[in-house]
């Protein structure tokens, strides 16, 4: 704790009437982490320039008052022992003395202990999925901008690239600890408001957290070159009151048992066809394309695909359990059964595929339970 | 003996005098210079190891 106060003396005194983000800076950000790191990199910043002053003046000052033209003589001498002590101690002395408060940051950064609230966060080729631990509570976070404002043929919104369709909630004043993991490849999930950057490298699982001081929305994005669509991966997080992120929570774990129970029940069609196209253009329309159009070789085409009209199991296979080897991902536990249910539905029934075959989700639950 | 300490800690800071580095070439044995250079490695490698614990508790 002394060194925290330090740290903030230094710093204040250091940086005096900082701007808070204007876009030149790190941002202050809106945890406690967060603002110690900025106080560091500032107390560093200074120190650096003050260095830089003194060095700097030094030698201009010496090349001006001793220069040729005013009869200088350069000194020849081989050494002097105490001038050499004193300038490898200083450096020693101030590194030292930087390394004291960056460590007690370092420490408190990873002390992920005594957290309220666990949050699973697992990067996808490519959109962020979210776990609520113990709650019952999971979804997936898509990038929500239009695919017609990345190709130029509308204007760009105010959040472009950094908006998605369901953004992380959090409380404000809560310690809450992420377990940070990948399906696919290595992400890195970063907001800088929270300072938080970690990657997300499959098979591993990352430890962080964050207890956030103020409400707000805070953007982010993936900092982990993961792919084509690496750059159409953001985070939004909402940190909400705490009240509001109870109520919050209650309503997400009652439409969960919802939709359990929507497993059961037989669907129609046109439920399954309008609940599929929303799924299918979220996920899968990065790759087999907005009218199942696909990009050969590379993503197979969807629509007049002679096997999939012909086949029911084996497309219902293909999005269950993906394929091995090949760039298909397995849905059976990142889509819930309604979800794969709905979205085989519609590529059964869309583009000129007019199989009229209805996929039921309790069919769905029973294979992906075998 | 300790003339060889004092060598071997200045070779630690990177700073020595021409004076003592030839009195230093010119007498003692280089074994004495070897061995006390890896103890005071050593002991400076368990210093910050020691620091090390000591700033995670
Ligand atoms: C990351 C890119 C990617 C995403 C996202 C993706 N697919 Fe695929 N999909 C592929 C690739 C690549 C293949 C070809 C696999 C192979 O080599 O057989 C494929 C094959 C298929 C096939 C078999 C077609 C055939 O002719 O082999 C179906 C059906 C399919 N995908 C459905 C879906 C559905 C439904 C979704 C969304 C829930 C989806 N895919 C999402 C890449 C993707
Ligand atoms: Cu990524």
């Amino acid at each position: 704790m002394r060194s925290r106060w330090w740290l903030m003396a230094v710093s204040l005194a250091a940086s005096g009437s900082q701007a808070q983000t204007n876009g030149w800076n790190m941002p202050v950000g809106v945890t406690d982490v967060s603002s110690d790191i900025y106080g560091l990199h500032m107390t560093i910043f200074w120190i650096c320039v003050v260095i830089g002053l003194v060095v700097f003046g030094a030698m201009f000052y010496s090349l001006f008052r001793y220069r040729h033209s005013k009869g200088a003589k350069a000194a020849h001498f081989h050494e002097h022992t105490s001038v050499e002590v004193l300038w490898t101690a200083i450096p020693i002395l101030i590194l030292v003395g930087m390394a004291v408060p960056a460590t007690a940051t370092l420490k408190n950064m990873y002390d992920s202990s005594d957290a309220e609230l666990d949050v699973m966060i697992t990067g996808q080729q490519w959109r962020w999925r979210y776990e609520y631990l113990g709650e019952d509570v999971a979804f997936t976070s898509n990038m929500s901008t239009p695919r017609t404002q990345i190709s130029g043929e509308e204007t760009r919104g105010e959040h472009y690239l950094l908006e998605v369709d369901e953004p992380l909630v959090l409380p404000i004043n809560r310690k809450v600890r992420f377990l940070m993991t990948s399906d696919d490849v290595i992400h890195s999930w970063w907001v800088p408001d929270l300072a938080v950057k970690q990657d997300t490298i499959p098979g591993f699982i990352n430890e962080n957290w964050v207890k956030i001081n103020e409400p707000g929305i805070y953007r982010g994005q993936c900092a982990e070159l993961c792919g084509i669509d690496h750059g159409f991966m953001p985070v939004v997080v909402h940190a909400v009151e705490e009240e509001e992120f109870d109520g919050w929570l209650a309503e997400r774990k009652e439409a969960a048992e919802q939709e359990a129970m929507g497993v059961d029940r037989e669907w129609a069609m046109d439920e399954l066809v309008e609940r599929g196209e929303s799924v299918y253009q979220s996920i899968c329309s990065s790759c087999h394309q907005a009218e199942g159009q696909g990009s050969p070789p590379a993503f197979p085409a969807l629509a007049n695909n002679e096997q999939l009209i012909n086949d029911v199991d084996w497309h219902l296979d293909r999005v269950v359990n993906g394929v091995s080897g090949a760039a298909m991902p397995a849905f059976r536990s990142t889509l819930n059964p309604v979800e794969i249910a709905a979205v085989v539905t519609y590529t059964r029934n869309a583009w000129g595929n007019d199989t009229g075959d209805v996929v039921q989700p309790s069919a769905v639950a029973e294979l992906i339970a075998q | 003996m300790w003339s060889v300490v004092k060598s071997v800690l200045a070779a630690l800071l990177g700073v020595q005098s021409n004076q003592k580095r030839e009195e230093d070439f010119s007498s003692g044995r280089p074994a004495a210079y070897f061995v006390t250079g890896v103890v005071i490695t050593l002991l400076f490698v368990l210093m910050l190891v020691f620091l090390a614990m000591f700033a995670a508790r």
